[in-house]
């Protein structure tokens, strides 16, 4: 696996930044916020994957994306995928932006023809693809934010199924003034800190990111003596009809994609040890997936949100938040819910409050929803061999 | 992997049935072409766009109110493709039906309008109504909706190719056990600004008179499932070039993998007046090189439509073969944003 998120470049500088409950979460430098909401952010600190005039030149979803897939390939020089998918919601949208801008200024751009041809979502995938030295077949899926978990849940489905043996698959998305001014005009975005679960939340603040997962089958990576990480055993998706950008407040479309899911890797809720909420700290996603945890899992099982750290990163979120799961799995310990001071007493939630607890994961359920009612849920397991 | 097609609807600028667009395109009818007008800088940008008329019988549905264009083709055609299956999605249907829908570009008018009011009057004055409909999952929500549908829905996007990349990807979902039956929509609007970041790329034509593509809009459907069949639906692996030199190779590549079916009746080509009607028209020669028919280039008569285009190309040659009792056509189509993508389509039809 590889990561790129505003805890840090890479597995190890994103490992030590969960464990020390770090708020990554800063003032936006990349457009003017003046007329926003929310003047902060989740930003990934710029990191120029070459000197070349070629790359320099790709969207720094591109650079996030270069980022992630070499670190995973890093990790396993021997993983061939033979397909790709990912998932976003904006692809390279600031590029877009760029040229309206050009357009209003009646300004001819030198860089007009490359900010068109940089800003479609399935640029930044190939872009990767060919900075690593591998071809395949690319899906993107833009599920809005449960995009990354929509496509970590189709690749592992093509992998049981055995439609491929190996798939690369995640989610990158990176922080724009077009997004950003959306979803402060739904006053979805806070004025303050993004606080996931607490009875004051008050909205959420964008973040930025991709990550990606070498999925392959089991007796295949055995086979190679490829290093196992983990598995991921269960997938759930379902659609909530209530409304274009709010969830059911009943949390039906969160529980059925969670039961799903479970359903689908074999497993009870009380298998379960951690749960990666979606979380985005408004108060409807909070509320409604709150009251689904509950009423699955009751308040047994620890959750946390990471989404206080580093903000919300749509497309990117889903895949992010498998691999923070994968890290708690690998390494022993719940990532933390910072930010967080008083219980919501709509449900009864154990919620790992502001620092990261030691604790043995051996199945984590990882949850991401978006606009339009889209929900997804995976569940992952330890390697039991 | 081979599905089984039970019903398809459309719509375009030349006709909101297969019928009609091959009826009124047999009569030498072009889609016509309206002068869309960049307002910043006053130039105007051909392209041709669905009559209104086309879509005005969904005003009426609560989802579409406030809907954007691409959300109404996309309805206009999915709903068409499932009456015309014939299929009875009761309750118990729905729970297994999947929407999947493919786009290149979105809701691209509400995203230029949302990005206009931020720019030119500031964050705080951008409407809250249009940012929702600029996500680019916002038509199959509300298809889902419309349909009642709370399992799968997908939203896909890339270029050209996208349409038989959702084809394929229903298809997954359906072998896989993600489904039973999968609506797949693919559709897409237009506004100056994709007209002028295209004209931008050189890939557009810059008068009537035609140097490029005519960029256009629409919406093309398909429902597949065991049910209903009218024809099969041979689908492989798309192919991803990383530069236009590479283009011919991959697009081989894909077309190799469908030549087991070789030969076939009929070509239904994704060419449009640009630099990839040769590297389709060659790589069918090399592949397919007993298909003694010229192909069939759809977007000569109804334009190009972005991410509906593949998928057009899937229900035109469906509609040829049934015509002409011909066994197989293939369906190859190449993006401008690195995309290789095929399918062999076959009827019942003896040879």
């Amino acid at each position: 696996m590889g990561i790129v998120s505003p805890l840090g470049h890479g597995l190890a500088a994103t490992l030590e930044a969960l464990r020390a409950a770090r708020d990554c979460v800063s003032a936006v430098t990349a457009f003017d916020t003046s007329n926003c909401r929310s003047k902060t952010a989740g930003q990934v600190a710029d990191a120029p994957v070459s000197s070349s005039r070629k790359e320099r030149r790709l969207h720094r979803a591109s650079h996030m994306m270069i980022h992630a897939v070499r670190e995973a390939a890093a990790g396993d020089p021997a993983f061939a995928p033979d397909a790709m998918v990912i998932g976003t919601t904006s692809g390279g949208m600031s590029f877009g932006e760029e040229f309206y801008r050009a357009q209003v200024r009646k300004q001819h751009l030198r860089s007009a023809a490359s900010l068109i041809a940089n800003y479609p979502p399935q640029k930044a995938p190939t872009d990767s693809m060919q900075a690593a030295g591998f071809r395949a077949p690319l899906t993107i899926i833009a599920n809005a934010c449960a995009s990354g978990t929509n496509a970590i849940g189709h690749a592992f489905r093509l992998v049981r199924a055995g439609l491929h043996r190996r798939v690369l698959c995640g989610g990158f998305d990176a922080i724009s003034e077009m997004v950003h001014a959306g979803f402060d005009s739904l006053q979805a975005t806070t004025t303050e800190r993004v606080r996931p679960f607490d009875k004051g939340r008050s909205g959420l603040v964008l973040g930025e990111g991709a990550a990606v997962l070498a999925l392959e089958d089991f007796d295949s990576a055995l086979a190679r003596r490829a290093p196992i990480l983990a598995e991921v055993t269960g997938y759930g998706i379902s659609t909530d009809n209530h409304h274009l950008t709010q969830p059911h407040p009943s949390g039906i479309g969160p529980e059925q994609a969670m039961r799903r899911a479970l359903e689908d890797a074999g497993i009870t809720p009380v298998e379960v040890d951690y749960i990666n909420a979606h979380g985005t700290a408004t108060p409807f996603n909070d509320a409604s997936e709150g009251a689904a945890i509950a009423k699955l899992f009751g308040a047994r099982v620890p959750v946390s949100s990471t989404k206080g750290m580093m903000g919300h990163s749509l497309g990117a979120a889903g895949a992010i938040e498998v691999v923070f799961s994968l890290l708690a799995i690998r390494h022993g310990f719940l990532p933390p819910n910072i930010n967080y001071r008083e219980s919501d007493l709509a449900w009864e939630l154990n919620i790992v409050a502001n620092a990261a607890r030691e604790c043995r994961v051996g199945c984590a359920v990882s949850n991401s929803f978006g606009f339009g009612g889209t929900n997804a849920s995976l569940v992952l397991e330890e390697v039991r061999g | 992997m081979t599905i089984q097609i039970a019903g398809v609807g459309c719509v375009t600028p030349l006709g909101c049935s297969v019928d009609e667009i091959f009826r009124r395109s047999a009569a030498g009818e072009r889609a016509a072409v309206t002068e869309l007008v960049n307002p910043e800088t006053g130039e105007t940008l051909p392209a041709s766009l669905v009559p209104p008329e086309y879509t005005a019988h969904l005003n009426r549905e609560p989802r579409l109110r406030r809907a954007s264009t691409v959300s109404l083709l996309a309805a206009a055609a999915g709903k068409a493709a499932l009456a015309d299956s014939g299929i009875d999605f009761t309750a118990e249907a729905r729970s297994g039906l999947a929407v999947v829908l493919g786009v290149s570009s979105g809701g691209v008018q509400y995203t230029r309008r949302f990005f206009e009011q931020v720019v030119k009057h500031g964050a705080g004055a951008a409407s809250p109504l249009l940012f929702p409909e600029t996500v680019y999952n916002a038509p199959a929500s509300h298809l889902a909706a419309m349909l009642g549908v709370d399992g799968p829905s997908y939203t896909l996007v890339g270029d050209g190719t996208v349409g038989l990349q959702a084809l394929h990807f229903a298809a997954q979902l359906t072998e896989t056990g993600g489904a039973k039956h999968a609506l797949v929509v693919a559709a897409e609007e237009l506004d100056w600004i994709l007209v002028e970041a295209y004209r931008t790329w050189r890939l557009t034509a810059r008068t009537k008179t035609r140097n490029g593509a005519l960029l256009s809009e629409g919406a093309a459907a398909v429902v597949i499932g065991s049910e209903g069949r009218r024809a099969a639906v041979h689908l492989r692996d798309g192919g991803t070039f990383f530069s236009r030199r590479e283009a011919p190779a991959i697009m081989d590549r894909v077309l190799a993998g469908l030549a087991e079916f070789a030969p076939v009746d009929l070509v239904v080509s994704g060419g449009n007046g640009t630099w990839t009607d040769e590297v389709i028209a060659a790589a069918v020669a090399r592949n397919f090189p007993d298909t003694r028919q010229p192909s069939l280039n759809p977007a000569e008569a109804v334009g190009e439509i972005l991410g509906a285009g593949a998928l057009l190309q899937v229900l035109l040659a469906l509609d040829a073969l049934e015509r002409t009792g011909s066994h197989r056509a293939l369906v190859a189509a190449m993006g401008w944003n690195q995309q290789a993508a095929a399918a062999v389509i076959e009827c019942g039809n003896s040879r």
